[in-house]
């Protein structure tokens, strides 16, 4: 059945605060990290350490899966025609269980208090249920012969397993299961980054690459097969994870970081055609994104060779830190002054343009501050030394607080424009 | 893709270029070539604004009886984003460099929102409603009589 048509006016969509709330308090794991690097440099020992454990899920769950949800309350109307419904009350709830489960999930692991993981387990895995039945509801009219349409149901199906693995590991380290732990963790992380993260960084970039910043189309083959054939994979993968077979699981790790290197060269030779000369900034945190993805997955494929703890750490960082965080902050910056324009314009007719909601300078400054804190984890990381990584630590507070004070000023402008 | 879809996708895209090749000569400060690209933009836009209300729109409208349904949505926002090309204009008169990368930038936005939804979910509503008719046709005439 075709979508009712209303669904694509404005009023369907959500209001200001529904996805704000997630792309304000996300910055502030961010800087929990960060701080907790400052702290605990020896954390960074290796990746299995309880804190490393902690800053992961600070960045993976405080920033990375909250804004995600955010912006997918938003771009679930735009793009796909789908209305969450009581898109307010269910982001309300959502938010607030992923907030609260992301800080008792950082301080279960980081702390060692187990006793944190089962309110962290009920949160999280309610909070994210909720969300994917409330977007299923919305999708379920809508035709999934595009690309980004199905991409997203994919991704958010790669989210819901990523979660219950979690779930399971953490009813494993609270003792209530008896499981092979690397096993399920493998998995985990898996379909944490590529089945949920990976595959909804794909289908967001199908379109708004070549929208955005005026590209060629990805290949048609690409678009059409990339998130399926990835997801397929992942799935055999998965299997050789649990039959622990070894050389066949190495061998369809390196397929699946050849899926993701093939979706990186592709998005940087599309931004090298763009016909936009002029710079814009969330195509320098593609750049960064796109580049950190392919080294990192060169770390996870030595990482699965060698038995030196740095290469997980590495690839860590270049994953989350250098190839998420990148991507994630440079759409930021285009929908946070887009929202608050729009919502300008509807309630009180006129609004300052986007440059003068969010000048380029202080982004561009931003940029190069995480630039220069991804430099530093790198390095901090390799030599491990204690100051160095209290340095990065401390790059990474400094980051986010900028990225923090950004959105502010934003939503300041946005008041301003509002009352004036 | 069908039809529609198809043809006013490339549509969109072809309108792209010509913004994106105003705002790299405002950005250069070759204001007679930005004068040009821009009116070139502005009459491509509207040629597409034009092949939508006064065809499109109707033959949907006639179609599915849906009269204030996507279409007056579509109509509302062409209607935004021809006051947001005023506003680009006015600053290439007054040869302000940042305002116009400003009005652009919110242009280009407000215009790829817009797009995203018309292809992917109008589109392919008019290609299943108007199947077998000669819409599409009458269209690309349109669209090739103004370029």
């Amino acid at each position: 059945m075709i979508p009712d048509g209303q669904t694509l006016s404005y009023d369907a969509a959500p209001a200001f605060s529904t996805p704000l709330r997630f792309f304000i308090t996300a910055p502030l794991f961010g800087a929990a990290a960060g701080a907790a690097l400052l702290a605990a440099p020896e954390l960074l020992d290796s990746r299995w350490t309880p804190g490393a454990l902690a800053v992961t899920h600070l960045v993976a769950v405080g920033f990375m899966l909250t804004v995600m949800l955010g912006a997918l309350f938003q771009i679930l109307p735009v793009v796909a025609g789908a209305v969450i419904p009581r898109s307010g009350p269910v982001a309300t709830v959502v938010h607030l269980a992923m907030t609260i489960g992301a800080l008792c999930l950082a301080w279960g692991l980081g702390s060692g208090s187990h006793a944190f993981l089962a309110p962290a387990t009920v949160l999280l895995g309610g909070g994210l249920a909720l969300f994917v039945v409330a977007a299923f509801l919305g999708l379920r009219r809508i035709p999934v012969a595009q690309a980004t349409p199905r991409d997203l149901r994919i991704a958010l199906l790669g989210f819901a397993v990523a979660v219950a693995l979690g779930i399971t590991l953490a009813l494993a380290l609270g003792g209530r299961l008896d499981l092979p732990l690397l096993t399920v963790l493998k998995l985990h992380i898996g379909w944490a980054l590529l089945g949920g993260s990976g595959v909804l960084l794909a289908a967001a970039s199908w379109v708004v690459v070549p929208m955005f910043q005026i590209t060629p189309n990805y290949p048609a083959a690409l678009a059409r097969f990339w998130a399926m054939g990835t997801g397929a994979v992942l799935l055999v993968w998965s299997a050789t994870v649990y039959g622990e077979l070894g050389s066949a699981e190495f061998a369809l790790s390196a397929v699946l970081a050849a899926l993701c290197a093939l979706f990186a060269v592709n998005t940087l030779k599309l931004q090298r055609q763009s016909r936009r000369s002029v710079p814009d900034m969330t195509t320098r945190a593609f750049e960064i994104g796109m580049g950190s993805f392919i080294a990192g997955l060169v770390c996870v494929l030595v990482a699965q060779q060698s038995e030196q703890q740095v290469w997980p750490l590495l690839a860590g960082i270049l994953i989350l830190h250098g190839g998420f965080v990148s991507v994630i902050v440079g759409m930021l910056y285009k929908i946070i002054p887009f929202l608050a324009w729009l919502h300008l314009t509807q309630d009180v007719g006129k609004a300052p343009n986007m440059k003068k909601l969010q000048p380029d300078s202080p982004i561009r400054r931003h940029l190069a501050l995480h630039a220069a804190a991804l430099a530093a984890l790198l390095v901090a990381a390799s030599v491990g030394n204690a100051w160095l990584i209290r340095l990065a630590g401390l790059l990474v507070v400094a980051e986010f607080a900028f990225l923090f004070a950004n959105i502010i000023k934003v939503l300041g402008n946005y008041r301003r424009a509002h009352a004036g | 893709m069908s039809q529609i879809t198809s043809l006013m996708t490339d549509d969109h895209r072809h309108c792209d270029e010509s913004f994106a090749r105003a705002e790299t000569a405002v950005a250069k400060g070759k204001w007679d070539d930005a004068s040009a690209a821009l009116t070139q933009f502005a009459s491509e836009l509207e040629g597409h604004f034009d092949a939508e209300e006064s065809l499109l729109f109707p033959k949907f409208e006639a179609a599915t009886g849906m009269t204030e349904g996507p279409t007056k949505v579509m109509r509302g926002e062409h209607a935004e984003m021809r006051s947001a090309l005023t506003r680009m204009r006015d600053a290439l008169a007054n040869k302000d460099k940042d305002d116009y990368a400003g009005e652009a930038e919110t242009l280009l936005i407000l215009m790829q929102q817009h797009n995203m939804k018309e292809e992917n979910i109008l589109y392919p509503m008019c290609d299943s409603h108007l199947s077998g008719t000669d819409v599409a046709n009458g269209l690309s005439e349109r669209l090739h009589a103004r370029a």
